[in-house]
């Protein structure tokens, strides 16, 4: 593996070294003028086709020129710096000393990157001051280019930060996959072959029978067009709109609570491989007016847990982030389907139906957890490319504003923001897939699995409750007519595979 | 030489073998603090067989083992509830039992960290943090041997920018 990396990690720098002074120039013109960042981009471009990654315009300078291990073997000095820098923690991996560093607050990081050149690079690493700032401030954080000068000017207020609070210098001889990847994949921009799949099926102006027929009923994904038509939000929502209307109240963005004006702040500066994300399941509630300018779309209108009236699970969100935020892959929770609607960018997404277990992702055989260990950018970088091989390919496209996909129950995805984007998506129960979510809601480790509610056990007897009142006999009706289709097609149900293929349920958090 | 830890009748007992050949005989229930050995055992059948660690002298294995044998115990004093690491009397237990020199300090460090016990690993992480903490960047280089690798230039440039942090 890291032979392969070594070629077109190399290319990386070479390209890196030589486009350094033009990206420097580039960051600095381009509020001044446009016109020439174009030009400057197009002829960029031209030498980028084909080769190894490209970055984006604005990648950070400050990776210190850190470079992977590979190159060490080619370089024709053969130290490296970590050696006599790190000195006895030298036998520590890069994650070590990270999590070392990781328990020391700002002022001891500032210190102590004056002990060496490799100390310097390691408390210069950005997760490290995300933590600690948003450890202090919360979601009450000023950014101003990056997480460290972020930092310092929200503690030491009177001292002058310059350049994002770390100088240009370049270490020289210093080698680690571990922090090169990192700063690699803040960088990257998505390749334009990641991007050409595009076999998900279209349809507009379709009737409800038609889609309940040839999508819900058969669980197949589909983007739908034209149906956002009605959508004040289509118009309305930009940044300068919903920084007016929510005003001071605070979001859900990762691990804190935010103020728009203060996320769009950092959402406009930021390049890192795991950006925060603004997901909201209150939204509407704390700002009325943002809930009345959206329409369930008419496929979706059926919506089962709404007899559980307050009590009923998280069901919709506002989804707010930069280009590279989004969703590593997960299954929704509950078994419940979703349809996610774009209002403003655009959202690249790949989705695997149930019985396919995705590249890189490794479900637990209860279901309860999922580990995907790479970020979304490096999923593609890494096992992308072995998707394109299999007999099971994965259902791809790019959403645009105004479109909406319908995600199936139990369907693998995953997405990510394109360029900003503001999108709203909502898990719901038809009649269709009513059976599988009690399935799912009756599993005796519920109490792990069950998502969005604070009342994970009961919440099978509340549901089944609740239907029967407001429906009665529908449970029994739909139980022995997917009896009889089960029976028919000789296969187990759904739910009652999972400990089969290992297939299941998620625990996963945003932007970390 | 081994230890016996635990009654072989009632409880099921692993044998880890570390790098330099020593055995040690643990209960299974202690063996399971690790991650990774928890993987192992659940895979196969493991009792009556050795479980080699290359990767970890003798030394720092003992160590381990009495690390997850004390917390596996204070574990089963109050029922596998959460509040066993929190109780003053494993507090106090970890402090001193992770108070040791550096060398073994690091080496508790990448075992924990191969093993996969997470608390170990936290505690080992820390404890080295507070050890720096208190040092100046002098003693940071004595310390952990490291060579002060910036030109003149270089470091008066770098200390400007985190002059911040110097008071």
């Amino acid at each position: 593996m890291l032979s392969c990396k070594r070629n077109v990690l190399s290319q990386i720098m070479k390209r890196t070294k030589k486009n350094k002074k033009k990206l420097r120039k580039k960051t600095l013109i381009r509020n001044q003028n446009p016109q020439f960042e174009e030009e400057e981009s197009a002829a960029e471009e031209e030498g980028d086709r084909g080769e190894g990654f490209s970055l984006k315009s604005s990648a950070p300078s400050h990776s210190h020129g850190v470079q992977p291990l590979g190159n060490l073997f080619l370089s024709p000095s053969t130290s490296n710096s970590r050696i006599t820098g790190l000195g006895n923690l030298r036998i520590l991996t890069d994650e070590l000393v990270l999590d070392i560093l990781g328990f020391l607050g700002g002022s001891h990081l500032g210190v102590l990157a004056t002990v060496s050149k490799s100390f310097y690079v390691f408390c210069n690493h950005e997760p490290l001051w995300r933590n600690l700032v948003l450890e202090h401030l919360k979601g009450d954080f000023f950014f101003n280019g990056s997480w460290k000068s972020t930092y310092i000017s929200a503690f030491y207020p009177s001292f002058p930060v310059l350049n994002n609070g770390s100088s240009d210098l370049k270490v020289r001889d210093f080698y680690s996959d571990y922090l090169f990847q990192s700063w690699l994949c803040a960088s990257l921009e998505m390749k334009r072959e990641w991007l050409e799949r595009d076999n998900i099926e279209r349809r507009r102006g379709i009737s409800v029978e038609e889609f309940i027929l040839n999508f819900e009923e058969p669980n197949k994904p589909v983007l739908l067009e034209g149906c956002l038509e009605n959508w004040a939000a289509l118009e309305k929502w930009d940044k300068e709109y919903l920084t007016e209307v929510c005003r001071d109240v605070r979001f859900s963005v990762g691990p804190v609570e935010m103020k728009l004006e203060d996320y769009f702040r950092y959402a406009d500066r930021v390049r890192e491989e795991r950006p925060l994300y603004l997901f909201d399941p209150k939204f509407a509630e704390k700002v009325p007016i943002l809930g009345s300018d959206y329409k369930i779309p008419l496929y979706f209108r059926e919506d089962l847990f709404s007899v559980l009236g307050g009590e009923r699970p998280d069901y919709r969100w506002v989804i707010i982030g930069p280009a590279g935020s989004g969703s590593s892959f997960h299954i929704d929770p509950n078994s419940t389907s979703a349809w996610n609607a774009v209002i403003k960018g655009s959202k690249k997404w790949v989705l695997f139906p149930p019985d396919v277990v995705p590249p890189g992702v490794h479900p637990s055989p209860d279901g309860a957890e999922v580990a995907c260990p790479v970020s979304i950018i490096e999923w593609f970088m890494n096992f992308y490319g072995a998707t394109r091989d299999w007999k099971k390919r994965p259902i791809e496209c790019v959403c645009k504003a105004g479109e909406v996909i319908f995600v199936p129950n139990g369907w693998w995805h995953l997405v990510i923001n394109l360029e900003e984007s503001i999108a709203i998506t909502q898990n719901y129960v038809s009649r269709r897939n009513l059976v599988n979510v009690l399935d799912f809601l009756k599993r005796p480790n519920a109490s792990e699995l069950v998502s969005g509610t604070m009342d994970r056990t009961n919440l099978y007897d509340k549901f089944s409750s609740a239907i029967e009142a407001t429906f009665p006999g529908t449970i029994d009706q739909l139980v022995s007519k997917a009896e009889e289709t089960a029976a028919k097609q000789k296969k187990p149900s759904f739910w009652e595979s999972v400990t089969d293929a290992k297939v299941g349920q998620f625990k996963f958090s945003f932007g970390s | 030489m081994s230890m016996i830890s635990g009654d072989k009748s009632s409880t099921e007992i692993l044998s880890l073998k570390s790098s330099d050949n020593e055995i040690f005989e643990v209960k299974k229930e202690v063996v399971l603090e690790s991650i990774t050995l928890r993987g192992m055992v659940e895979e196969d059948e493991f009792s009556d067989t050795l479980i080699p660690l290359p990767n970890v002298e003798g030394k720092i294995l003992s160590k381990i083992i009495h690390y997850c044998q004390k917390h596996t115990e204070a574990r089963a004093k109050v029922n596998g509830s959460e509040g066993a690491a929190d109780s003053k009397e494993i507090k106090d237990f970890d402090s001193e039992f992770i108070n040791v020199d550096d060398k073994t300090l690091l080496g508790i460090i990448l075992a924990a960290n191969y093993l996969n016990i997470k608390d170990l690993l936290d505690l080992g992480c820390q404890k080295i943090a507070d050890n720096i903490k208190e040092k100046s960047v002098e003693d940071v280089r004595k310390t952990f041997n490291i060579k002060n690798d910036f030109t003149p230039e270089e470091e008066k440039a770098i200390r400007e920018e985190n002059l911040w942090a110097f008071d």
